[in-house]
């Protein structure tokens, strides 16, 4: 039997807890002098974050591997082509 | 057909017909004239043609979108006509200003007839497709205000849905956006601001809108998909016309004197205007995947998916090859841009007329769909004027192409005239294809003319025989 | 016969598919927008990051802490009619809807400071991008709150149920989609230098 799927309570509030700290740390750091790694966390933080909201809060973690490898790429690709110019800037 | 009020879409669509014929022969002239300058000079200058050619392509789809109106919004508010003899009122008077507006071009010097007009009290003439004198563009208000006023009523009393709101507001969308027609300041800027509005708002953003509300109601007509399924698409295919094309103004903003930042924000936005191209094609070929039946009239069908087809090809495509800063910086009004104009214009709002016309016109006439021979008729009318459309513009992008390498890109460039003659070629190509075009047009028409209608019986044995 | 059964099993998209083709749609736009930015602020180095420094950094973590903490009101309000609680659900709505409107006041005073600065779309290329940027997405805020305020109705007047729950992620959907921008493009306009 197909049991109708209820995002599961706990990590979606456990979620927003954390985006609210990665949040926090994300202007902690802005206001920090500028380099490459504070770029990297910055950028790593960002992506988690996402990832928070695409799977947690969109529930696309209980999709098809299709649409997971979809968004994945999506934010590879926008966090890529920010490092890159942030790269060779 | 429905509802007995809906046949005074008989005589817009005649009307559309006859009108788009006079359009192709200024074409043809005008094409000519590129190859022949003193070609029907002094009697029918270039300007004069070219201008006869672009106003009766407004004109007649116009009248093609009004009898779609008259045909469409009682159908889907399931109730008579609000007032049918104010919409046969209005066509008349519609046609006969459109007929004097293009004698008046031909036997009347145009100074002269802005003169005659009053345009020194209100000026408004001179701009492109907006070249009418002040009384007919106050009377093309008058004609949209009776259109509004008659179908916003059948709106009020009957059923509302999806489709009616969105083709009777965007018919409000266009007359509104044709009130910048009356505006013509001095400053060049700020004159082709306002232009821009009704070019740019009319074909990039309400138009879009008119032609999803016309295809989703044949589609839903034709193929028995839900409503609900067409209209959400509709919705998507509205916002997503509206993101890119409002802001995608801007691409017509590069180097003219506006504020520099528009060669970004246009860039950017016009960028995404093919995406609802995009949609349209995508929902079209869904629909025709989920259709619930076969509808006998497979002419209409076949424009019902070519045209956003083609419109992805003319708006989308070569739409999209102008549309970039850098691009418009070296194509700005060549013949890229001519090519693009003219396979968007029949792709997009030629080719939806045309299929709201093939599916609403036996229906009119008291059959569900046309024998199969006039069918036969209508169908190769469209293959021979959709390729000879695209060979149109292919000979058109040749003569772009020369003039971007020859003039805009060389290092010493040539001049106008030079550019001109190296460009023959395809000025040929064009005038050949157009001639192609109108044989097309030709054939389309002559299928109105084969009597009988569509017999399953006769279809069926037919069919098994062969 | 089975007896375990891992509840885990792939679902499609939630809501309807339709929408989803939208959100797509709408995140290449951004994600050529973004790119945009990224690409004329490494060719304009000192001026992005000299102009980024101007601006109030608390506004945009205020409003980043605002529109996530909307985004899980929906995405309870989505568990909610899952569970068959309607009322619960317009009320999660109703509460999300809320934090879109401190979004937008929020985002409203900071141009309202803009301006009285004069900063508008022709004092740099950064200030361009910025208005741009963060206008659009005002927008999408705003078109996210119409959809956003149908669904709440909606559900207040009993049209969803644990069955029909469609409706509801359809909106919310659209709705993580806003949040999801907006983290991108708060790190990316007013963190990263
Ligand atoms: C069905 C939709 C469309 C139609 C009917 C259409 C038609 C036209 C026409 C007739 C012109 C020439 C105006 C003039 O006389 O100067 C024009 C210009 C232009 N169109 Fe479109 N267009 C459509 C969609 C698009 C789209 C989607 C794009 C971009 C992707 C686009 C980009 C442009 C640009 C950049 C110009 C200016 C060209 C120049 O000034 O040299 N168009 N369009
Ligand atoms: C027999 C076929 C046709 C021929 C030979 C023809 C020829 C021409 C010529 C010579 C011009 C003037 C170009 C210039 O100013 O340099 C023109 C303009 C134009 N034609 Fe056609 N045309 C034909 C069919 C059509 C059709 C079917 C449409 C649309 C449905 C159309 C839409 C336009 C438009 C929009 C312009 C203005 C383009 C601009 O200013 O960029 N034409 N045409
Ligand atoms: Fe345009």
């Amino acid at each position: 039997m197909k049991l109708p799927q209820a995002i599961p309570l706990k990590p979606c509030t456990v979620s927003w807890f954390a985006l609210l700290g990665l949040t926090t740390i994300t202007y902690e750091l802005s206001a920090r002098a500028p380099g490459q790694a504070l770029m990297a966390l910055v950028l790593g933080v960002m992506l988690v974050k996402a990832h928070l909201i695409v799977s947690d809060f969109m529930g696309l973690r209980h999709t098809r591997l299709l649409w997971r490898i979809v968004m994945a790429a999506y934010l590879a690709v926008v966090g890529g082509i920010i490092a890159f110019t942030c790269l060779t800037a | 057909m429905k509802f007995q009020s809906q046949k005074v879409a008989i005589p817009y669509f005649v009307g559309a017909l006859a009108l788009f014929l006079g359009q192709i022969v200024f074409g043809l002239i005008a094409g000519l004239q590129y190859l022949n300058g003193s070609f029907l000079f002094p009697e029918l200058p270039f300007d004069i043609a070219h201008m006869s050619h672009t106003n009766l392509l407004i004109v007649w789809l116009l009248m093609a979108y009004m009898g779609a109106a008259y045909f469409i919004v009682p159908e889907e508010a399931q109730t008579e006509l609000y007032s049918p003899r104010l919409a046969l009122v209005t066509f008349w008077i519609f046609l006969t200003a459109g007929a004097l507006t293009i004698l008046s071009y031909l036997f009347v010097p145009y100074a002269h007839l802005a003169a005659i007009t009053g345009n020194a009290a209100l000026p408004t003439m001179g701009r492109g497709y907006l070249e009418q004198p002040l009384p007919i563009k106050v009377g093309i208000v008058l004609v949209a205000l009776s259109l509004l006023f008659n179908v916003t009523m059948t709106l009020i009393k009957g059923r509302k849905t999806s489709i009616n709101l969105i083709l009777v507001g965007s018919l409000w969308g266009l007359a509104l956006l044709f009130l910048p027609a009356f505006y013509f300041p001095q400053d060049t800027v700020k004159a082709s601001f306002g232009w821009w509005w009704i070019v740019h708002g009319w074909v990039e953003g309400d138009w879009e809108l008119i032609l999803g509300a016309l295809l989703g109601f044949i589609l839903i007509k034709m193929t028995g998909v839900d409503r609900e399924i067409v209209e959400k698409w509709l919705y998507i295919i509205v916002a997503m016309t509206l993101i890119s094309g409002i802001i995608g103004i801007g691409h017509h903003y590069y180097y003219t004197g506006a504020p520099a930042y528009w060669i970004w924000l246009g860039t950017i936005f016009s960028a995404f205007e093919p995406i609802p191209f995009i949609l349209l094609i995508a929902f079209s070929f869904k629909m025709l995947l989920a259709r619930r039946r076969e509808h006998p009239n497979k002419a209409a069908m076949l424009w019902a998916l070519g045209t956003p087809l083609m419109a992805f090809l003319g708006a989308g495509l070569w739409g999209f090859m102008i549309t970039l800063a850098p691009a418009q910086y070296y194509m700005h009004g060549t013949n890229f841009t001519a090519a693009h104009g003219h396979l968007a214009f029949f792709g997009a709002y030629a080719m939806v007329a045309l299929a709201i016309i093939s599916y609403a016109m036996p229906l009119l006439r008291g059959r569900i769909a046309n024998s199969a021979a006039a069918q036969r008729w209508e169908m190769t009318g469209f293959w021979i004027m959709v390729l000879s459309m695209i060979g149109i513009a292919l000979a058109l992008t040749g003569a772009g192409l020369v003039t971007v390498l020859l003039q805009r890109a060389a290092d010493d460039p040539m001049s106008f005239m030079q550019v001109q003659d190296k460009a023959r070629v395809f000025f040929w190509l064009r005038e050949f294809a157009g001639l192609a075009f109108f044989i097309g047009l030709l054939v389309y028409l002559r299928s109105f003319f084969i009597a009988g209608e569509y017999g399953y019986a006769g279809e069926m044995k037919q069919a098994l025989a062969a | 016969m089975a007896t375990e059964i891992s509840v885990d099993y792939p679902q499609a998209l939630p809501g309807d598919f339709a929408i989803w083709i939208f959100i797509f749609a709408e995140l290449v736009v951004f994600a050529a927008l973004f790119a945009a930015y990224a690409f004329a602020r490494s060719a304009h180095l000192e001026m992005f990051d000299a102009a980024q420094a101007t601006l109030d950094r608390a506004y945009g973590y205020a409003n980043t802490l605002v529109l996530v903490t909307s985004s899980y009101f929906v995405a309870r309000a989505t568990q909610s009619i899952k569970a068959g609680r309607a009322t619960r659900c317009g009320h999660w709505l109703a509460g999300a809807l809320g934090l879109g409107g401190v979004f937008l006041a929020l985002k409203l005073a900071e141009f309202q400071q803009d301006l009285a600065h004069g900063i508008s779309l022709s004092t740099n290329l950064f200030y361009m991008f910025y208005l741009s940027l963060t206008f659009f997405h005002f927008m999408h805020v705003v078109m996210g709150m119409a959809i956003l305020a149908v669904v709440a109705y909606k559900a207040y007047a009993g049209r969803y149920g644990a069955a029909d729950h469609a409706g509801v992620e359809t909106g919310a959907s659209y709705w993580h989609m806003v949040d999801l921008v907006w983290i991108i493009l708060f790190t990316l306009v007013y963190v990263v230098h």
